[in-house]
């Protein structure tokens, strides 16, 4: 679905992406991680065709994004921006998630049909103008106005930075929604690694542009020194599993770390017997 | 042309200058373009200017706002060149027009008075802080702080708002939206770019001046500044410098 | 101890809005404390950030009711200028903050506006420099500066005055978690080597609970919870009901609780987390 291969980007002999080679296929949720600065932003714009490589190749769902216009990326790419204000510019919210399809030449019903279909999916109050509403109902606005045209690739640069916790699981739960039930491939920068581990199995970890590491979350975030190379802070839960030194996998949330915890106090007070269950 | 009007800093004579002397200087320059009336003059103030600013470490904003200015100035030239009818035709045009030798004379002069203009005051940004700007403006001139911190804001916001230009931008294209099309359909992007444009530099100023007040923007006199500039000897100099050009641009 | 913040029964409806921004808080803080406050969106949390600087109600106007007193001052007769002597802010949107464009003269600019003596103010400028240990970004021009350096000029900016507290409002929102961890690095040695109350309104909870000592949760305009952090965190469902996160380490003392494999107090960091494990084990 997107392919790098040996990507580039410098502007003024600064290079802020680095020879970054990826693969993220169809129906994947993949986490972009990284310090202030390391390129995580620049790589999404990449994706998106926004900036084009000063070297090697992207590919996006096939073709390259240097020959590809971003109207037509959009087509099949959604871009949701870590500011929703920089888009939103409607008098209510029907008109902002009207607008995205009208550059794409929908008829007028099946335009009505998608919004509609959309505003139930988001759970959105169309009559409503996009300033009167919060942080992250203006996010989740412009989100919908991404969404209505039914892109198979999201691209999101911290969706949850700025949203309180109930905004957060709301986001969160719609994008991850979307990728389960229509397939839609995402791939999201976040600094929030309760997040990745809860969504991304898949983690790309970047540092002064290059790739540093990429494989499931639960893994990278066991693997101290790339963590400090990475300046990222792993999960609480996940750090809590190494430390206790139980196996990668094995118990990795609080739900499954208590389930654990019993079991092996069961064993303890037992003296020791390897099955607690056996009479 | 990001980066243009920002202070860049160095030590140089013109560095260490006097903020008022600078200001002086570049205004000598500028205006003496406009002055005289001989080309050679605004010729060789322009060459002045670039020269300048590659003695002083800024050749990467001469280019850019050669770059940025010239285009501006040969796209003036092309379209002014055909329609001055004066002075003797060298090459014929069709409906009437043509380019003439006064035209040439006068595109050329103008281009160069509008380079000759931009380049002082980029350099004069370039190796000036513009709080010392500020400072002396209101300490030496007596200019009121307020206005002095408007005219330093504008230029603070320049580049601000040109990366928010540029992000709204980006932000639309990727909703789909073509920047190029006809008429109808760029007058349906007037919305789409601008009100977001307008709402993020509203916030901004907004925040900017409760920032300012909480550090006691009001409470700011005329001597206030810091910092003290007295007038040296390199100062007396330059000032030198500044009658000259002044007495060239009005002879000639 | 006599408390620096005294908010008594605080309402306050902005000009022309529906419902009040805040609802009778009531609220005492010592000097030296370091606060957290938390809470959904449009709970009122930036709105008492502005009552404790005079933004509210002198910038922006609205019906107050109640009486707010920072270090002796009442916020409604005191104006913007004498309090901000004493209280000092950095708000989310940090790049919008700046007055100047240079490092040195961004933290000059208060001291200069205050009428700080001449010869006291290279040794102050100094020390806020090194306070936040940015000495070496002094002649740096702002817009050159990665975000987190940003973050650490417009703190020092604030705390070139020496105030006795400072107020940061989701000023960590655009950090990384590594340059977050070190702002509240910061602000807990500032606290303890110069006793500056800290009040910080922050998302992130797990912050907060490593590094505050007390936990304020707001929800439509009042306080609901105020507490020690370790209390606060003992009710874990009344906080999400709240739609407040609680860290995980929290929720796994709850559940090691509910099996009783666990009585002690909540966690608020990994080592006591791994601690409380191994005691419920053994």
């Amino acid at each position: 679905m997107i392919r790098l291969e040996n990507v580039s980007y410098a502007i003024e002999s600064r290079e802020l992406v680095s020879g970054v080679s990826l693969r993220v296929g169809a129906g994947e949720f993949a986490a972009l991680a990284g310090e202030n600065g390391a390129g995580k932003t620049t790589l999404l714009k990449l994706v998106m065709g926004l900036i084009k490589p000063t070297g090697g190749d992207i590919l996006v769902g096939g073709a390259s994004t240097r020959g590809l216009r971003v109207s037509v990326m959009a087509r099949t790419v959604g871009y949701l921006f870590q500011n929703p204000d920089r888009q939103l510019f409607g008098a209510t919210v029907r008109q902002e998630l009207a607008f995205g399809l009208d550059f794409l030449g929908v008829a007028k019903d099946e335009a009505d049909r998608r919004v509609g279909e959309t505003l139930d999916l988001l759970k959105l109050d169309p009559d409503r103008a996009p300033t009167s509403l919060s942080r992250g109902e203006r996010q989740r606005v412009a989100l919908a106005s991404l969404f209505v045209r039914r892109p198979r690739i999201l691209l999101l640069d911290e969706p949850t930075t700025g949203l309180d916790y109930r905004e957060c699981v709301q986001m969160m739960e719609t994008v991850s929604r979307l990728n389960r039930e229509d397939g839609v491939t995402v791939l999201m920068v976040t600094h929030d690694m309760e997040v990745a581990l809860d969504f991304a199995p898949r983690m790309l970890a970047l540092s002064g542009g290059k790739l540093l590491a990429d494989g499931p979350t639960r893994g990278l975030m066991r693997d101290e020194a790339l963590l400090k190379r990475a300046s990222l802070v792993p999960a609480q839960m996940v750090a809590l599993a190494r430390r206790l030194g139980i196996a990668p996998g094995e118990a990795d949330d609080a739900l499954s770390l208590a389930a654990w915890v019993e079991r092996r106090a069961g064993v303890n007070a037992k003296g020791g017997m390897p099955d607690a269950g056996r009479p | 042309m990001q980066g243009v009007l920002e202070y860049q800093g160095g030590g140089t004579v013109l560095h260490r200058a006097h903020p008022l002397v600078k200001l002086a200087l570049a205004a000598v320059v500028c205006v003496g373009g406009f002055v005289t009336r001989s080309l050679l003059v605004n010729l060789a103030l322009l060459a002045l200017s670039i020269c300048g600013g590659f003695a002083l470490g800024l050749g990467g904003k001469v280019k850019s706002s050669l770059k940025g200015a010239g285009s501006l100035c040969l796209f003036l030239f092309v379209v002014q060149l055909p329609f001055v009818r004066a002075g003797r035709t060298l090459v014929p045009l069709p409906f009437g027009l043509g380019i003439t030798d006064e035209g040439l004379r006068f595109c050329a002069r103008f281009a160069a008075r509008l380079l000759g203009a931009t380049l002082p005051l980029v350099l004069m940004l370039g190796v000036t802080r513009l709080s010392d700007l500020t400072n002396t403006l209101v300490a030496q001139l007596g200019i009121p702080y307020r206005y002095a911190f408007v005219v330093t804001t504008a230029i603070r916001f320049i580049p601000v708002l040109f990366v928010e230009m540029r992000d709204v931008i980006e932000a639309q294209t990727a909703r789909g939206v073509e920047l190029d099309g006809s008429f109808t359909r760029k007058i349906k992007l007037i919305p789409p770019l601008c009100v977001p444009l307008l709402v993020s530099c509203a916030q901004r100023m907004e925040n900017n001046a409760l920032a300012a007040e909480l550090r006691g923007f009001y409470l700011r006199k005329r001597g206030s500044g810091y910092r003290r500039y007295p007038l040296t000897g390199s100062d007396a100099l330059l000032l030198a410098v500044c009658g000259l050009v002044a007495a060239a641009a009005i002879i000639t | 101890m006599d408390s620096l913040i005294l908010l008594e029964g605080v309402s306050f409806r902005y000009e022309g809005a529906g419902s009040r921004a805040l609802d009778d808080v009531r609220l005492s803080i010592a000097p030296g404390e370091f606060v957290g406050v938390i809470g959904p969106a449009g709970a009122g949390k930036t709105t008492l950030a502005h009552t404790l600087s005079g933004v509210v109600p002198h910038v922006r106007r609205g019906d107050f009711y109640g009486s707010a007193r920072v270090a002796g001052l009442d916020t409604v007769t005191a104006s913007v200028v004498e309090l901000s002597k004493t209280v000092g802010c950095v708000f989310q949107d940090v790049e919008s903050q700046f007055v100047t464009t240079m490092v040195e003269d961004e933290v000059l600019f208060a001291l200069e506006n205050f009428d700080v003596p001449r010869d006291e103010i290279p040794a102050r400028v100094d020390r806020a420099l090194a306070d936040l240990n940015i000495t070496d970004l002094r002649s740096r021009g702002i817009s050159t500066l990665s975000g987190g350096q940003k973050q650490k000029v417009a703190l020092a900016a604030a705390l070139a005055l020496a105030p006795s507290a400072l107020v940061l409002d989701e000023a960590t929102g655009e950090l990384d978690p590594a340059s977050s961890v070190q702002v509240f690095g910061l602000l807990s040695q500032l606290r303890r080597e110069r006793g500056t109350t800290i009040i910080v309104i922050e998302q992130k909870i797990m912050l907060l609970c490593a590094y505050a000592d007390r936990l304020l949760v707001m929800d439509q305009g009042r306080v609901v919870i105020d507490g020690p952090v370790r209390r606060t965190l003992e009710q874990p469902d009344r906080l999400l009901s709240l739609g407040v996160n609680c860290p995980r380490v929290t929720t796994l003392a709850a559940r090691l609780r509910e099996k009783e494999l666990y009585h002690g107090p909540p966690p608020i960091n990994l080592d006591e987390a791994e601690t409380m494990v191994r005691e419920a084990m053994a």
